[in-house]
């Protein structure tokens, strides 16, 4: 299925969205990370290691789902 | 009349009646903490009287924690149950809908993304009721908002500028989980602390009120900090 005049498929574009969406995604996770070190710095109540495990864990997870995309889409 | 001769005998008796005690001075005698109500070494808990390995930002070195408040766990079932329903919404709509127009590679990546965005709303909805602490030290109460991900508040009070101890508890669940409000007017820069919906608001009225007798009674001995 193309678009007509250009000639580009419209699974195509949809993949550029999704990556786009998938990078801000990145991002976003990125800001937990942050957030989570910085809030486990503020309180420090011994249940550091399994937040920053589960935000890093978040993060990474992101990452392999952006490079699936770029592979499988 | 002023006491022309003392006892030796009546005397400690005395001076037992003129320190009243409090609730927090309890653990001097010979009770031992772990049997007080509230005391837990769960990182978990809403309600920890007592905590032993709480340390936060500003506290000072000689500052003890007395109270580490939660919000009251029950609070959470919302979102938790959004949670499973979200988990579990990719193979309802899957029984309904057929998706057989969109390439394969695109629904495992729509499925996958679908579950990174559950992960990532249980993950924000627990930091926000795991970082939305309420601390009483012996000094004074600290109020650390975890508003949302990029927005941060801590704010506290001594404990010698609170004026008032208000708390209130109402309705089915809060009365079933003995939750509710502690509101706290101080005559400090933040003129209101609200404790929302944490556990045993009666006992922490009182632990607040005997801090601040505690607090008076320093002051008077002479022993503030």
């Amino acid at each position: 299925m193309n678009i007509p005049l250009l000639g580009i498929s419209v699974w195509f574009v949809i993949k550029i969205f999704v990556l786009i969406a998938m990078l801000l995604y990145i991002a976003f996770a990125l800001v937990i990370v942050r957030q989570v070190q910085l809030m486990t710095k503020t309180l420090r109540v011994g249940f550091e290691f399994p937040l920053r495990t589960l935000s890093l864990l978040h993060l990474i997870s992101a990452a392999v789902l952006f490079a699936l995309a770029l592979i499988i889409l | 009349m002023p006491d022309i001769f003392i006892s030796p005998e009546e005397e400690p008796k005395r001076q037992e009646q003129a320190a009243p005690e409090s609730y927090f001075s309890r653990p001097k005698r010979k009770v031992s903490v772990e049997k007080l109500y509230g005391h837990t070494h769960n990182p978990l808990t809403a309600y920890a009287y007592l905590p032993e390995r709480i340390n936060f930002e500003t506290k000072e070195k000689e500052e003890k924690v007395v109270l580490l408040l939660r919000r009251h766990p029950i609070t959470n079932v919302r979102w938790i149950l959004v949670a499973i329903a979200m988990g579990i919404a990719p193979l309802v709509v899957s029984l309904f809908l057929k998706f057989d127009f969109v390439p394969a590679g695109f629904r495992l990546i729509g499925v996958l993304a679908w579950y990174m965005i559950t992960f990532a709303y249980i993950l924000e909805n627990f930091l926000n009721w795991f970082f939305n602490v309420y601390i009483i030290t012996d000094e004074r109460i600290v109020d650390i908002d975890f508003l949302n991900l990029i927005y941060k508040e801590v704010s506290d009070a001594n404990i010698d500028k609170i004026q008032d101890v208000t708390y209130k508890m109402g309705g089915v669940t809060r009365t079933m989980f003995n939750y509710g409000d502690v509101l706290v007017q101080t005559a400090s820069e933040v003129p209101n602390f609200e404790f929302l919906a944490v556990p045993s608001p009666d006992k922490i009225a009182k632990i607040l009120q005997d801090l601040r007798i505690e607090e008076r009674q320093e002051e008077i001995e002479g022993r503030v900090r």
